[in-house]
């Protein structure tokens, strides 16, 4: 944890006494600029976009990577990434292939790196992980020698790397410890120089802008509301890979 | 943790109420506050505290009963109190149960059903409850008190072996310790793949060197010398590990501030108590023990004493703890998470263990005094009280 957990609110009172009329107007993913700093590059990513050949983004995961909640492949987070960064990089052809299989912890998913990623012959995975390994109480140790080990294997093929951290929901705050696996992340990103795209913190910011509230709408809403954060993270994504490969 | 004995060293009751606020704030997760505890400037934190402290003490209490009235008393004596903390941890379970059991069945969140397996033991509680009754089962901030009782299990092996000679302890003890380290055993636990989150096997090192420590026989001239012997090694280790640390926490939140060491020493295990966690907290354990005397002014002032109550009454306090850490949780992550509620949860949640010490101690001492003839006449304390 750190100063983003009480800045977060912080900001967002400010926000909500000085911009009432603009936040009508604003795009409903918005979140506080301290969420969005990206400091790691993705050179190799870079590279082929500049050069404008067509890129292979893998996106292994869990549950929320494969999108089901949404209903539709296409409503997952990985094909809302590919559409928004196909609309900033028109001159390259962009696949985001969906590698999400639920429930398994990061060592289950970096044993499937090789069948999954590699043969994909991708330029920048998307590594979205960690929550089975808190459901789990996985040991934070072997938490971390898993990224440790996926980041380099993924590294060592001249690839390039971002973690995607948790989700955030209200009702599992109080029973799954999340914070030491976020800090975890947090942490091996930071000594590897890998962006750690925080979504833990995205959704909660949503979630505290009520922007979806589960225990509020029908149950076939849901889904709707499913799909409309998915289509944000996906956008957001997008932005801060823009960013990394400037 | 047992009861208070006439010629009690205060300092023991003083760290460890100390340690069991430290445990509550740490437990607390998001919380400003757990910037201000031990694990923010150490590499151990208050679980050691915890740990040590009650291996000293229970040395000092059962080697005193063992002297008085015998091995079997001793070891009985033991036994019940190792019941007592089951009974606590149980109950504590119960709570999670009903926790846990709440947030499943009223859960909606789509994009959660498929990984929020947290209640997968509810779908076989024949075989959860079963395993929770035998310790197997210990989900987060359960974890502590299975362990402590394992170390009460073996500790009247360990009291008569101090008895004989320390070295018939401390090696044994010390060996298991090293095998841990250099071949990672853990403990299984459930569910399958489990392991015991604080390893008995590593643990027992510090409980046991605690109770060496605390020894009734151990002659004071030998523990003088060795500290006095260990004290500018323990001086540069805690001064190292503190500075190396602290740049890491200053490091987590201002990432400009360069983390010394990260890369070669993150993460240190906890599980198996590191080294890195051991050595510096036996670096401050010498610091403290010179540095703040038995007889220090500060442990009969008006500040130390609700704490060293809440020392005195570990076990109650320490279950409320975690019941409490729990709460926070709850209302953190359900209402509000700024700041201002974190202080204020920290606030309850301190207020609340030191009165419910205070209560716990009013009732002992209401146990202990003898039964009483009515001094005055009824009549007459009427006319008195007007």
């Amino acid at each position: 944890m750190n100063l983003r957990f009480w800045l977060v609110p912080a900001l967002a009172a400010v926000g909500a006494i000085i911009t009432p009329a603009l936040r009508a107007e604003q795009s409903q993913c918005e979140v506080p600029a301290e969420l969005m700093q990206v400091s790691a590059t993705l050179p190799h990513l870079a590279e082929r976009l500049r050069a404008k050949q067509p890129v292979n983004i893998v996106a292994i995961g869990g549950a929320s990577t494969k999108g089901a909640a949404a209903g539709s492949p296409d409503l997952a987070y990985p094909h809302r990434l590919q559409l928004a960064l196909a609309e900033s990089f028109p001159d390259s052809s962009i696949t985001v292939i969906n590698k999400g299989v639920p429930r398994q912890s990061t060592q289950q998913m970096l044993e499937r790196f090789a069948s999954d990623v590699m043969p994909e012959d991708p330029v920048l995975v998307i590594w979205e992980t960690g929550i089975a390994d808190a459901v789990r109480g996985i040991e934070v140790d072997d938490f971390a020698a898993a990224l440790q080990n996926g980041i380099d294997e993924i590294k060592n093929r001249a690839i390039d790397i971002v973690l995607v951290d948790m989700q955030f929901s209200h009702s599992t705050a109080a029973v799954i410890d999340f914070e030491r696996y976020l800090t975890t992340v947090r942490r091996v990103g930071d000594l590897n120089e890998v962006y750690v795209f925080p979504r833990f913190e995205m959704m909660r910011y949503w979630s505290e802008q009520n922007m979806f509230n589960f225990d509020e709408v029908a149950p076939e809403e849901r889904a709707r509301l499913a799909a409309k954060v998915y289509d944000c993270i996906g956008r957001k994504l997008a932005k801060a890979i823009r960013v990394a490969v400037q | 943790m047992p009861e208070p004995s006439t010629q009690r060293d205060l300092r023991l009751d003083f760290f460890r109420g100390v340690a069991l606020f430290l445990i509550f704030i740490d437990h607390v997760p998001e919380n400003v506050l757990s910037y201000f505890t031990l694990q923010a400037v150490g590499f151990y934190d208050a679980a050691e505290v915890f740990i040590f402290i009650s291996g000293f003490t229970a040395a000092l209490v059962y080697g005193a009963r063992l002297a008085s009235k015998g091995a079997l008393y001793a070891t009985a004596q033991v036994l019940r109190r190792a019941w007592q903390l089951y009974v606590a941890h149980i109950f504590l379970f119960v709570i999670f149960i009903a926790e846990v059991s709440y947030t499943a069945s009223t859960f909606k969140n789509p994009m959660y059903n498929e990984e929020m397996r947290v209640a997968d033991f509810l779908d076989e509680p024949h075989i959860a409850v079963v395993k929770a009754l035998l310790l197997e089962f210990q989900p987060t901030f359960l974890d502590i008190l299975p362990m402590y009782i394992v170390m009460l299990l073996i500790f009247p092996v360990v009291l008569l072996g101090m008895q004989r000679h320390w070295l018939l302890v401390l090696v044994p003890s010390a060996l298991v310790y090293l095998a841990v380290q250099l071949l990672g055993i853990a403990v299984p636990a459930y569910p399958e793949g489990h392991v015991w989150f604080f390893n008995p096997l590593a643990w027992q090192f510090l409980f046991v060197a605690g109770a060496l420590l605390g020894n009734p026989n151990m002659p004071g001239q030998a523990t003088a010398t060795m500290l006095r012997l260990a004290y500018p090694f323990a001086l540069v280790i805690f001064a190292a590990a503190t500075i190396i640390k602290l740049s890491w926490t200053i490091h987590g939140v201002w990432e400009p501030f360069p983390g010394l060491l990260l890369k070669v020493l993150w993460p240190v295990n906890k599980n198996n108590l590191s080294p890195l966690r051991l050595v510096p907290f036996f670096a401050l354990a010498v610091l403290v023990a010179l540095w703040v005397p038995r007889n220090a002014r500060f442990l009969s002032s008006a500040i130390a004493r609700p704490l060293i109550r809440c020392g005195q009454q570990s076990l109650e306090i320490f279950c409320l703890g975690i019941l409490l850490s729990a709460l926070g949780h709850f209302i953190l992550s359900e209402y509000d998470s700024g700041i201002i509620t974190q202080l204020a949860v920290n606030a309850a949640g301190i207020l609340l263990m030191l009165l419910t010490a205070r209560m716990i101690d009013w009732y002992k001492r209401m146990d202990r005094m003898p039964a009483l003839q009515p001094a005055v006449a009824p009549g007459r304390q009427d006319r008195m009280a007007r």
